[in-house]
């Protein structure tokens, strides 16, 4: 779906010399904040995926180091246990990256389909539909966190479950107020005057036209996603120790060291805000792009 | 209209009543109950006592059974009693109330306040610096765990002033300005994150509108900046910005925990978390009640707002 | 050999001529009166009635309101049968070879609302807490019973005198009701409303209690020790996070904070805030590894010891204690306890030598028990999801996986965690446990006898059962010291209950606050707070 909306954006003119560096050149010359974004993304995939090769250090490894400054020896400080923070930062992409790209293709899908029918479809299904968003809306995310956590004992999984849960009300209330506004618009009354059916009406012309919002939800909601579970296991309530996590290394050591080593308040922090940042860099400049409404518009 | 509203009124006591028996369930669902919890505190478990004790709170029926007793006593005003502290429940909860409240109003205030110019400023603006600060701007605000932001800025205080504001609540009635003082960085803090999904949301509403053709049209004839990006394109592209805001005001409650616990303000969020760990089924369902309503009642009033402002849609069918 | 108490002069007196030993309490000035003393408690108080609690959150928060029938020296360091002063008993004696324990009450004392306070009183409070058939209370969560289970029967024969009858000589009678967690209870008041209230004898009122907030006292004025307390009030206000505390203490809004607080805690406070004063002192709060004699295969003695071997108690002092912890058997070392094993043999313990040996010992018996590279211990290492013990347990996965051993963490939730601790529900676990008193009869029968609710082992040994009776009834301190030492060496042998070491507690204070004093042996025997003063 994304891979065909590409090629519908990219301008014509160039289809000729269409190779993967003229079209990133282009992409970064016409946005310079997205392209910032999208090395952030990548930067955050290499931590994941190389975090055996990239870090100097054993990260669950504790030893008499305790509080080091960062150094030549320990990049990045080390916490109160010895551990070396640098090969835990790099470890703890892992699990944001996982959490976040996991619950936000969970939550967004089954809510965005939700979204899709009920605002086309309209009557009981809407009505019983929106009930339901209203109810997982109306239950605060930490409530079913904690309450999941008492019951399952937190985990990975259950951290999934979680933040899906928030986001797909949010997606499927976006997703509907779109159709909607788009079901009123001339050019589908007018299909289904010629009598084309439900499904193509919704999936072949409602369906593009609610990419843009999608995309931008999408977007915010993986930044989101790797919010909530620093927040969940900030709380203590998302993957347990001692695999490193970003919100569990801010919740632990750095509360209580935040004034003798603010290293271990100040990195794990950065590395969320910094991942944050650049899925919502990426989401706008690719909003921006794939929305084909909004095409000519730049 | 009135039908309208009639009917959805029903249908929001429909979704409270669904949302009672989650919360109910799922409390249930968690193992160890408030017997546990007191025993914890002793640092031993009596079988025996405890059991007795379960017997005495009602807690060793069938969960249907107590779910009736509750929904009867709550129809009738009765919210039942605090296990833990041994006090009616909205005795419990109505001093943490306004304290919740006002951090979450002066919150969303503040987001809405920052979150709708700036967006809308940075859609008319669109490729210009400005456009460019201002996203960066909202996006590092978007980006930052808010507890995050508060440990750094009391981190700073303490270090650079040696003061930080207070952490017993200072009601707005004994002292307004302290009580606004201690409020201040909390709901910056939370709201700044709140702003910056405004933002988003409004200027990528803003940039879809402005391409209307009636926008187009606007322009062509002359009519004012202001009145054009205001009257106009701003009205047709608050839909979005409502439902975002109708659902950020409940998603508040949620960030409102750890802000609560930073800043130390005895608000119902924390006390929600500890009302949970504690097993107090009374304070924990009845809390949640009342987030549902608040909840509900946003949700209410964004969807009458939908049919104010879209004429488009049509009562019946929304 | 302690037969006959002499008299003792008033609290008051004792007060004045003892010697203090902290920094804070050194000073030759005259007390001065007034002030408020605002101050953090380890967490919110599940209710004011110690008697219903082990949490020293509560003997915190309630002490000020209560007085025991005696108490310990707040201005000793070290508490012991020696330290201890009347209270509302003005004199004691023991009578009949450590077989009735009679006290003489002050007559002069008023309950907060005005009744006056009797032997009745006594009577009332210790048969609720021992459960005697015919109590006139009844606890619904009594976690002391076993304190008082050697008591026939308590006798009120006039308003102002109090006999404890006991089945057998037990000198630790007398140290278990100095204790906090023995305050006297009025009888006129049920026992319901102190969840949330307090009516007491002590020098502070309770002013407000909002739950989960703060509890604020105020001056009793008609307290029965002429002169105390110092401070017009003192209020204990809640504040959950750790690095919140440490900026209220230096930004001056509290007065005096750290409980629960490591070295590290107290060093940050003092460099945001030089002036601050910092107090340090052992706590007898030990971090123990439960390892569950019920299921296979902890019930191997060499996978016990292995376990015991490759936790290198010197990483555990650097890493997560900080630098500040003290090293024994069960019972709190010497030179702060009373009782623990000679300094020599707690240097030959398991995990105090050198770790590569150790840890090379371990793997040896981890073989000899059947697990080896191909073959790993693999077990869940459960521990109570706060960061105190998490911090400790993720030490302990790293210890245990050098040497093959697969541990995974599991964090329970707080308020289960001693409920399946008590149901035996895991398989090795990190705890800690502070001790209400240091003697050893409060401490082995709970933790070591066979079948106690606090024996989250599941060890039980009939020869330790039949030691720790004896112990109990050995009048001679030599004897008794001899006695327990060998069941202490046993424990260890047997890996009943490996100890990683004893924390110490630290505290910051601005200078100001005068006699906030500290207990090196107990942080349970120290909140009355009646002699602090603030030098403003």
């Amino acid at each position: 779906m994304a891979i065909n909306a590409i090629e519908v954006a990219v301008p014509e003119r160039h289809l000729q010399e269409r190779t993967w560096r003229s079209a990133l050149w282009l992409f970064v010359r016409q946005n310079p904040l997205g392209a910032l974004g999208g090395v952030l993304m990548v930067l955050l995939v290499v931590a994941a995926i190389f975090a055996d090769v990239l870090s100097t250090h054993n990260p669950v490894r504790t030893s008499a180091h305790v509080l080091v400054p960062p150094g030549s020896e320990f990049w990045l400080g080390t916490d109160n246990l010895g551990r070396d923070l640098w090969s835990r930062v790099v470890h703890g992409s892992r699990i944001s990256l996982l959490v976040g790209i996991a619950s936000t293709l969970v939550g967004a899908g089954v809510g965005g389909l939700i979204g899709l029918v009920s605002g086309y479809l309209g009557g009981k299904v809407d009505l019983i539909a929106q009930r339901l968003m209203d109810i997982m809306q109306a239950l605060p995310i930490l409530v079913l966190a904690l309450v999941m956590a008492a019951a399952l004992g937190p985990s990975l999984v259950n951290t999934i479950i979680a933040i899906s849960v928030v986001i797909v009300p949010r997606a499927a209330r976006l997703i509907r107020s779109s159709v909607l506004a788009i079901r009123e618009f001339v050019y589908i009354e007018s299909a289904r005057a010629i009598g084309v059916s439900h499904q193509r009406v919704a999936f072949r012309h409602i369906l593009p036209n609610t990419i843009g919002p999608f995309i931008v939800l999408v977007t915010a909601q993986l930044g989101g996603a790797i919010l909530g579970e620093a927040a969940l296991s900030y709380l203590g309530l998302g993957v347990p120790e001692p695999y490193p996590s970003w919100g569990r290394m801010l919740s632990i050591a750095a509360a209580e060291y935040a004034q003798k080593a603010p290293w271990l308040v100040i990195f794990p922090g950065l590395a969320i805000s910094l991942a944050v940042f650049g899925t919502n860099l990426l989401g706008d400049a690719l909003r921006d792009k794939l929305d084909p409404r909004l095409r000519g518009s730049s | 209209m009135k039908i309208y509203i009639f009917k959805r009124l029903i249908i929001a006591g429909v979704t409270l009543l669904g949302m009672s028996m989650l919360i109910f369930v799922l409390m249930r669902l968690a193992p160890g109950n408030i017997t546990d919890i007191i025993f914890e505190s002793a640092g031993y478990v009596d079988e025996a006592d405890r059991h007795r004790l379960e017997a005495e709170l009602g807690i060793d029926k069938p969960v249907a059974v107590q779910y009736m007793v509750w929904l009867g006593n709550f129809v009738r005003g009765d919210l039942g009693k605090s296990y833990r502290y041994e006090l009616p429940a909205w005795e419990v909860i109505k001093p943490r109330l306004p304290v919740t409240l006002e951090l979450a109003v002066l919150a969303l205030g503040f987001s809405v306040l920052l979150g709708v110019p700036t967006g809308v400023m940075s859609a008319t603006r669109r490729g210009h610096p400005v456009d460019y600060v201002l996203r960066v701007f909202s996006l590092a605000g978007l980006s930052m765990p808010s507890f995050w932001l508060g440990m750094i800025v009391i981190l700073l205080l303490v270090r650079s002033l040696g003061w930080i504001p207070s952490m017993t609540y200072v009601s707005p009635f004994e002292n307004l300005g302290a009580n606004l003082f201690q409020f201040l960085l909390p709901a910056l803090a939370v709201g700044y994150r709140s702003s910056a999904l405004i933002m988003r949301i409004t200027r990528s509403a803003m940039l879809e509108v402005l391409r209307e053709d009636y926008i187009r049209t606007a322009w062509a004839k002359g009519q004012r900046e202001t009145q054009v990006v205001w009257r106009h394109a701003f009205k047709n592209a608050s839909l979005p910005v409502i439902t975002l805001i109708g659902i950020e005001f409940a998603f508040l409650i949620g960030g409102l925990i750890v802000t609560e616990t930073v800043f130390n303000l005895p608000g119902v969020a924390r006390y929600l978390v500890d009302a949970i760990q504690g097993r107090d089924y009374p304070i924990v369902q009845n809390l949640a009640m009342l987030i549902a309503v608040v909840v509900v009642t946003a949700n209410l009033i964004v969807d009458l707002l939908y049919t104010w402002l879209d004429p488009r849609i049509k009562y019946g069918q929304a | 050999m302690i037969r006959f108490r002499p008299l003792w002069p008033l609290a008051a007196v004792m007060a004045l001529i003892a010697v203090p030993l902290l920094p804070l309490a050194a000073t030759s000035q005259a007390p001065k009166p007034g002030g408020v003393l605002v101050t953090s408690p380890l967490s919110a108080t599940p209710s004011l009635s110690p008697h219903e609690e082990s949490t020293i959150a509560t003997v915190q928060q309630a002490s000020p309101c209560f007085n025991n029938l005696v108490y310990y020296d707040p201005t000793k360091k070290q508490e012991s049968v020696d330290t201890i002063i009347p209270e509302l008993a003005e004199k004691w004696s023991w009578q009949d070879g450590h077989r009735n324990l009679v006290f003489l009450l002050r007559r002069d004392v008023k309950w907060h609302d005005g009744k006056p306070f009797t032997s009745a009183d006594v009577k009332y409070t210790f048969d609720m807490v021992r459960a005697a058939p015919d109590a006139k209370g009844r606890l619904k969560v009594n976690p002391r019973k076993l304190w008082y289970e050697n008591i026939e029967a308590i006798e009120a024969p006039d308003p102002y005198t109090v006999v404890f009858r006991l089945k057998k000589p037990q000198p630790a009678l007398l140290p278990m009701l100095a204790s906090g967690y023995s305050p006297v209870y009025p009888a006129h008041v049920p026992l319901a409303e102190f969840k949330n209230k307090c009516i007491g004898t002590g020098p502070f009122k309770l002013k407000e209690n909002k739950p989960g907030e703060y509890v604020e006292y105020v001056k009793n004025p008609d307290y029965f020790v002429k002169g105390r307390p110092y401070l017009d009030g003192i209020k204990f206000v809640i504040i959950r996070d750790r690095s919140t505390q440490i900026a209220a203490v230096q930004s001056g809004q509290l007065d005096v904070a750290g409980s629960g607080w490591n070295r590290t805690n107290a060093e940050d406070a003092k460099k945001g805030a030089p002036k601050l004063v910092v107090m340090e002192a052992d706590s007898n709060v030990n971090d123990n590894v439960l390892i569950n004699f019920k299921k296979a295969p902890f019930s191997d003695r060499r996978v016990r010891r292995a376990i015991d071997l490759a936790l290198d108690r010197k990483g555990y002092l650097v890493g997560p204690r900080q630098g500040a912890a003290t090293f024994g058997g069960a019972l709190l070392p010497k030179p702060a306890g009373v009782w623990g094993l000679p300094t020599a043999e707690v240097a030959k313990l398991p995990g105090m030598g050198d770790p590569t040996k150790q840890k090379a010992e371990a793997r040896k018996l981890l073989a000899e028990a059947g697990f080896g590279p191909s073959n790993p211990l693999k077990f869940t290492l459960s521990t109570r999801a706060l960061s105190i013990y998490v911090d400790t347990a993720s030490w302990m996965v790293d210890q245990l996986q050098q040497v093959g051993i697969e541990a995974t963490l599991e964090q329970i939730e707080t308020g289960v965690w001693h409920p399946k601790m008590t149901r035996l529900e895991y398989q090795v676990a990190l705890n800690l446990t502070g001790v209400g008193i240091d003697d050893p009869d409060a401490q082995l029968f709970e933790n070591y006898r066979c079948g106690s609710q606090r024996n989250f082992s599941g060890y039980c040994s009939e020869e330790i059962d039949r030691l720790m009776v004896e112990q109990s009834q050995t009048l001679d301190r030599a004897k008794r010291l001899a006695l327990v030492n060998e069941i202490d060496r046993k424990l260890q042998a047997d890996g009943a209950r490996p100890i990683l070491g004893w924390g110490k507690q630290h505290w910051v204070a601005w200078p100001h606050v005068k006699g906030w004093a500290l207990h090196e042996n107990s942080i349970y025997n120290v909140s009355r707070r009646q002699d602090v003063w603030l030098d403003k």
